[in-house]
């Protein structure tokens, strides 16, 4: 393709996950660098389910940085935002002056246009600035070719974006120092790991908006002598316990303690002053319901837990997810209203014994739950930050269509597996250089990025 | 009080009444489940007798072949084992006066099977905690038919808990005790009733559609499996106890408000962080705690304080002067059931109107029927007898008034 009028336009596009935590952030010990009182572990969900898509393109022409989200464009400035943006410049720039060759140096001082969107609703309060903040950094990295350790930015846009960098089961480390270079993220155990692990999220109809997360837990902190102790005491010993029993697949004990840490982060929200609820009359009937179902099977077959919101997240392993779907419609009847309830990975009908029923004993629910979406541990597809096209902006519109094929098929028959290296800094290198001027338009689709299983 | 003997038989009977109480530092955890001695010390305030009281008749006769005892007008049954430590521990008292040769002591009546009537002016249904008022008044009408004085409140402590709070009147402080026998385990007199003649009680009670967790077991589970709870009571509850005793010795309405709020929360924060958790606190409790703080922001100033127990019931604390807006506010955000029910009971409220400004700055949604009834009420003495015979629950063949 030949070069246009001399414009010139860089356009990367990566996708990037949900996590849960299972230990629970809660509090930070610095506000600004975002670094937490106590370390927490999340499972990364499936982006074929839940992801945010970012688009980052890089311009001389552009004269201001713009972000769009969810269609709407909103303002550059918040400082979290300008976090992200400084900290990939400044890694970008020190890469140029560490003389690695393959940096777009005009690019650096270029401005960005940002667009994100979610595939699942934002008021539905499924916690998308993990994966929106995740994904703008990423972005932002191939973008400007920064390689290496990247939750440290992601944290500083939001704390549980950092988790959001791996796939699998990912420990957010708290850290010692000052200045944060050493809380940052690692993954424990990749999605393959523990292929039957499977979640379930019960989206439940927020009547009030939640008190938000960055001041909660700013008031938490103050308030709460019960949180400072869950901080210094009780979380460095359930991290160890947690991380071993993922290493060892133990259900039983990875359900009991991400049962148990959910509820003590809500015992910390209470114990706040003013309180904060986060949980309401349905959050506990689930939680009454996975008790009840757990003892009549007398074994820890399902746990829940729950972020800053009403919404449930159930853990279970992939021979109780019929059943347990069966048993939330059950109790929790959908409307009528042709909506579909359950999303995501489908899950057969089938039906509960009347036994099961008796010994759950407790009345339906109507519209308590707004749906269901079945999703499981984040599996990669592939990651590709290799050039595909070189096209000219001039032709733009030729383009979208262009693009939107080719990169589609493009990613359909190339399919990787690729073995797994556990240490953070590793990240996939394109077989060659990256083009030294950014001469052209150069496209990346990335389904997921971060370690590879 | 000895009746008179009729026809040779001798029947002793005495009535007393007994006061329900309202932890503001709350007890919440056993170290010793036989003696009930608990995991931290606790503070109370004592509600009056003329809203919420406890009455029990006592009657002690040669005749009576075994113990009985009626609750509530149904005969219940004599051998649980609470009711045993109550009867034991008063016998054993009342044998050690004699042995010590102190001369009231109706030597043979030490012997006599008591039957025992007790009734509560308010509903069981309501969950209004009427075991501290229960236990307190069987051990203090026990103490009145048996002659024995002095310290009382160790032996309501074995019945339950909090009655050993309910032997005084005003505010009580229950000292945890350290030694094994729990003989230093008891209640305390903080200051009494006349202390504050300003503080006002409000209990909004709320309608239970569940059956809640009991006491009893709640709190075993929550010692068994909440690290906060340990935490709570090693390192916090000391300094709030000497933090609320100084606010009430000073009459500091608003550390007194703010501690008894943090205290609550934090009591359902332990049961919340119990294995399975418990919960106490629905989203009609959630709506008043909601708009307490909402009513004191828009004051600027901590006028009200909620506190819950293991129930949903709301026990509001205020001082006199807002009393009538207060109860204004919560009619106006959980508007009665129109039945014709009362909806407000005990020392009489005016009525007062709110201003726009006020409903504005709470900006609630109303919930219907979320509470049943306002129970109006303050602090209260200690427990006394009933010197009116026509009061007596029991008639004089020992068995109860058909009225009972």
């Amino acid at each position: 393709m030949s070069e246009d009028s001399g414009k010139k336009l860089t356009m990367v596009t990566c996708s990037a996950p949900v996590n849960i935590a299972v230990i629970k952030y809660w509090g930070k010990r610095d506000e600004e660098l975002i670094l937490p009182i106590n370390s927490s572990l999340s499972v990364t969900l499936h982006q074929d389910q839940l992801k945010t898509t970012t688009t980052v393109a890089c311009s001389r022409s552009f004269q201001e940085d713009r972000i769009w989200l969810n269609g709407k464009e909103e303002d550059i400035t918040q400082p979290r935002l300008q976090s992200c943006l400084r900290e990939i410049r400044r890694l970008a720039r020190k890469r140029r002056s560490d003389g690695e060759a393959d940096v777009d140096t005009a690019g650096l001082s270029h401005k960005v246009h940002i667009c994100s969107v979610n595939n699942f609703p934002t008021a539905a309060g499924l916690a998308s600035s993990a994966a929106g903040y995740a994904c703008l950094v990423y972005t932002l990295s191939r973008v400007m070719g920064v390689e290496g350790e990247l939750s440290v930015v992601s944290r500083q846009g939001s704390g549980s974006a950092c988790r959001s960098m791996y796939g699998g089961f990912v420990q957010w480390i708290m850290g010692q120092q000052g200045d944060g270079k050493d809380s940052l993220a690692q993954q424990v155990e990749p999605e393959t790991h523990w292929p039957e692990l499977r979640v379930l999220v019960l989206v439940v109809s927020a009547e009030r908006k939640p008190v938000g997360s960055t001041s909660g837990m700013q008031t938490s902190v103050e308030t709460s002598s019960l949180l400072k102790h869950r901080a210094d005491s009780v979380v460095p010993a359930r991290m160890k316990e947690m991380i071993e029993a993922v290493h060892k697949r133990d259900f039983t004990a990875f359900a009991e303690l991400t049962m148990k840490d959910s509820n003590q982060f809500h015992a910390t929200c209470l114990d706040t002053y003013p309180p904060i609820f986060y949980l309401n009359d349905v959050s506990r009937r689930v939680i009454n319901l996975v008790h009840r179902y757990n003892r009549h099977y007398r074994e820890t077959k399902v746990a829940y837990t729950f972020d800053a919101g009403p919404n449930a997240v159930i853990y279970t392993l992939q021979q109780n997810v019929e059943e347990f779907v069966q048993v939330v419609k059950h109790l929790f009847p959908p409307e009528t209203n042709g909506g579909q309830f359950l999303k995501g990975l489908p899950v057969a009908p089938t039906t509960l014994s009347e036994e099961l029923k008796q010994a759950i004993g407790m009345e339906p629910m109507v519209k308590g739950i707004s749906y269901i979406i079945s999703t499981k541990v984040h599996r990669h597809t592939h990651i590709h930050t290799y050039t595909h096209a070189y096209i000219h902006t001039y032709i733009h519109t030729y383009i979208h269509t262009y693009i939107h094929t080719y990169i589609h098929t493009y990613i359909h028959t190339y399919t990787h597996t690729h073995t797994h290296t556990h240490t953070h800094t590793h990240r996939q290198h394109p077989p060659g250089p990256l083009p030294v001027s950014c001469a052209s338009l150069r496209v990346g689709v990335v389904e997921g990025f971060g370690e590879r299983a």
